[in-house]
């Protein structure tokens, strides 16, 4: 009996605390790879969060109250995220989380977040799939939707009309090809031969052998890093010339250290924003102070921004009831410049972004100059 | 056009023959023990990567040397400790052994090396051109060193004393034992060749491409594919196996999507299992 007591007791210890912490502190949840394959990742989008945090909170927090992000970690898996925003949602009860990385984990996330309406945003998944998420999902990172667009005016520009495509055989893979082959198509080009190609294979030969069959100039190739990597080294010991044209889930120094020689000359896309503005000055700043010797991480800007947005909604909003958020959100987006430019939503929770063109050269990547 | 079938057959041969280096590890075990050593995969596997280990400070072609023997050591200790004392079970009881331990053997790979791609550092060259077909100096390797080991069984099984009674083991064990066949010795040898079989074909992929710890279990599904269309326990009709799969699945891309390449070697599995269980060439059991 008297066991049972405590036990109640500390229950309604434990609640009263959870209470009082919710009063003094406006919480939002993040969904971030800390371990599993994207951990490598995972740590770089944390860090630069939390420069944003730390920003917020000099600042005076949420109109006084100090800002505060729990983190769940999703071991980089689809099914932890879904563990993981189902314990964010109903034991924490947060009106805002952050999304995790890799579109197919986000994908397995936002239709819990809509059906629980709770406003979920991503810094770094790019699937064409998520505009479709509904009316609580935001992304500050550009769609594949533009790069799909982005790739197709590339190939143009450079004056190939007929191209061989090919794309890795998976959500993202297969979006970006649909709509760069829309967008090609409109503008003119034909497109000789399609096909997928799988994912984490160690021979492309008889892809590339496909390829080379046409005889053609260019070959639009949207796929990964080591994918990418075996096929062009494939490519090059086939004798296939051509002019390969990628996208940004490529674009890594991994790709020319894995394809050597055969990385050379190959031009691709990304979504890039400029590093002139005096936001990005102050961020670059800020981030070299608060970590001194670490390298800009992949998409740390977006996380920065991301943090910075909220923050902004959540001080606006008319209470921390997801709907209030949400529509504070829409209205802060409005004209709102980050590091990595204008964060204006569209009625999909969607922005727009400026593509970049990169190209490797001397086995290193750079912008691609004409 | 002619050009481009061609090619695809020079490059399913090349892929076949190390298949066949797989497969017939796979039969040899199940041949002499009957059951099908689901961590063969990981011989392949780290064979490959106790080379690029040893690479990091010999010469490429002496790193092999104690890698493969490292390899065999395994082999054998997967027999020793793991699979002789379960050897009185039920075959369901190794062969869900055979599993776990794959699992811990792959797992212990990505601990030690990471999962992330490695290579041996070779520099890609532009392949060697043959009346129009395309071949590498890497691909050359791998049906040399393919026909080399090949050739090498091939004269044991069929010239030595060992041979003999490996083949023996294989028809028949309990008479075989009754003969007075040391079974230890025929066990052990085995184990050698599967083990050493695996490691070399896992070296040539690696240096054909790169490293990974999921390589051997990717491989292995290609070896049972070879295993079962020469019927399980057939050493040659794993061979032959071998190359079928490899042909098939590179003639295969140009009719349907590469996409769609690996599911030839399943779709084979099952049409086999369906119509054919004893494998092409027919003969159940035995070394032959």
């Amino acid at each position: 009996m008297r066991k049972a007591f405590g036990c109640i007791a500390g229950i309604c210890l434990l609640f009263s605390v959870a209470g009082a912490y919710a009063a003094e502190e406006v919480a939002v949840g993040s969904i971030t790879p800390l371990s599993g394959k994207l951990a490598v990742y995972g740590e770089g989008f944390q860090q630069s969060m939390l420069l944003a945090l730390e920003e917020v909170n000099a600042a005076g927090g949420i109109n006084g109250k100090p800002m505060k992000i729990l983190y769940e970690d999703n071991n980089s898996t689809a099914k932890d995220s879904v563990s993981a925003i189902q314990k964010l949602i109903t034991v924490h009860k947060l009106p805002v989380l952050f999304g995790p990385a890799a579109s197919s984990n986000f994908l397995a996330v936002c239709p819990i977040a809509q059906e629980n309406k709770t406003v979920l945003i991503g810094a770094e998944s790019a699937a064409a799939e998520i505009t479709k998420c509904g009316d609580y999902v935001f992304r500050v990172f550009p769609s594949d939707e533009l790069q799909g667009k982005g790739a197709a005016e590339l190939t143009v520009s450079l004056g190939y009309k007929e191209v061989v495509l090919t794309y890795i055989n998976n959500d993202w893979g297969v979006g970006l090809g649909k709509v760069f082959k829309e967008n090609f198509l409109k503008a003119g080009g034909k497109i000789i031969d399609e096909f997928s190609h799988d994912e984490g294979k160690t021979d492309y030969r008889s892809e590339v052998l496909r390829i080379k069959k046409h005889s053609l100039k260019a070959a639009v190739n949207l796929t990964y890093i080591k994918e990418g990597a075996t096929m062009l080294k494939q490519a090059y010991e086939t004798g296939l010339k051509v002019q390969w044209l990628m996208g940004s889930a490529s674009k890594s120094p991994k790709l020319v250290e894995l394809a050597g020689e055969s990385a050379e000359g190959i031009i691709g896309t990304y979504p890039t924003f400029s590093q002139d503005t005096p936001q990005y000055k102050h961020f670059k700043e800020t981030w070299e102070k608060k970590y001194p010797g670490k390298k800009i991480p992949i998409f740390g800007e977006y996380n920065y921004d991301m943090v910075h947005l909220t923050a902004k909604a959540l001080k606006v909003a008319k209470s921390l009831s997801s709907d209030d958020i949400r529509n504070a959100l829409i209205e802060v987006g409005k004209g709102y410049m980050g590091v990595t430019g204008d964060k204006t939503f569209d009625a999909n929770g969607d922005v727009g972004a400026v593509y970049g063109k990169w190209t490797v050269k001397g086995g290193a990547i750079q912008d691609y100059k004409p | 056009m002619l050009d481009y079938y061609a090619q695809l057959v020079v490059n399913g041969i090349v892929a076949g023959a190390v298949y066949a280096l797989f497969a017939v590890g796979l039969t040899l075990i199940y041949g002499v023990f009957r059951f099908i050593n689901f961590a063969h995969g990981e011989l392949i596997a780290w064979g490959a990567y106790l080379t690029l280990m040893f690479s990091g400070f010999l010469p490429f072609g002496l790193a092999v040397v104690p890698a493969l023997f490292l390899t065999i050591l395994l082999g054998i200790g997967q027999e020793r400790y793991i699979y002789r004392s379960l050897r009185q079970r039920s075959r369901i009881t190794l062969l869900i052994a055979s599993i776990g331990l794959s699992y811990l053997l792959r797992n212990a790979l990505r601990l030690i090396w990471g999962s992330d791609l490695v290579s041996f550092g070779f520099e890609t060259r532009r392949g060697m051109s043959f009346a129009g077909l395309i071949v590498t100096r890497t691909q050359l390797l791998m049906v040399a060193a393919a026909l080399l080991f090949l050739a090498f069984l091939y004269m044991l099984l069929n010239f030595t004393m060992l041979g003999k009674s490996l083949r023996a083991a294989a028809d028949n064990t309990e008479l075989a034992e009754i003969m007075g066949i040391d079974m230890k010795k025929v066990g052990l040898s085995v184990w050698i060749l599967s083990a050493l079989f695996a490691g070399v074909g896992g070296i040539l992929i690696g240096i054909d491409t790169n490293l990974e710890p999921v390589m051997g279990l990717i491989n292995l599904l290609k070896a049972f594919a070879a295993v079962l269309l020469g019927g399980a326990g057939n050493v040659w009709g794993a061979l032959l196996g071998g190359l079928c799969i490899g042909i098939a699945e590179n003639l295969g891309v140009a009719f349907f999507s590469p996409g769609y390449k690996d599911a030839v070697s399943f779709a084979l599995i099952i049409l086999l299992l369906l119509f054919r269980p004893t494998g092409l060439f027919g003969l159940i059991g035995g070394i032959r």
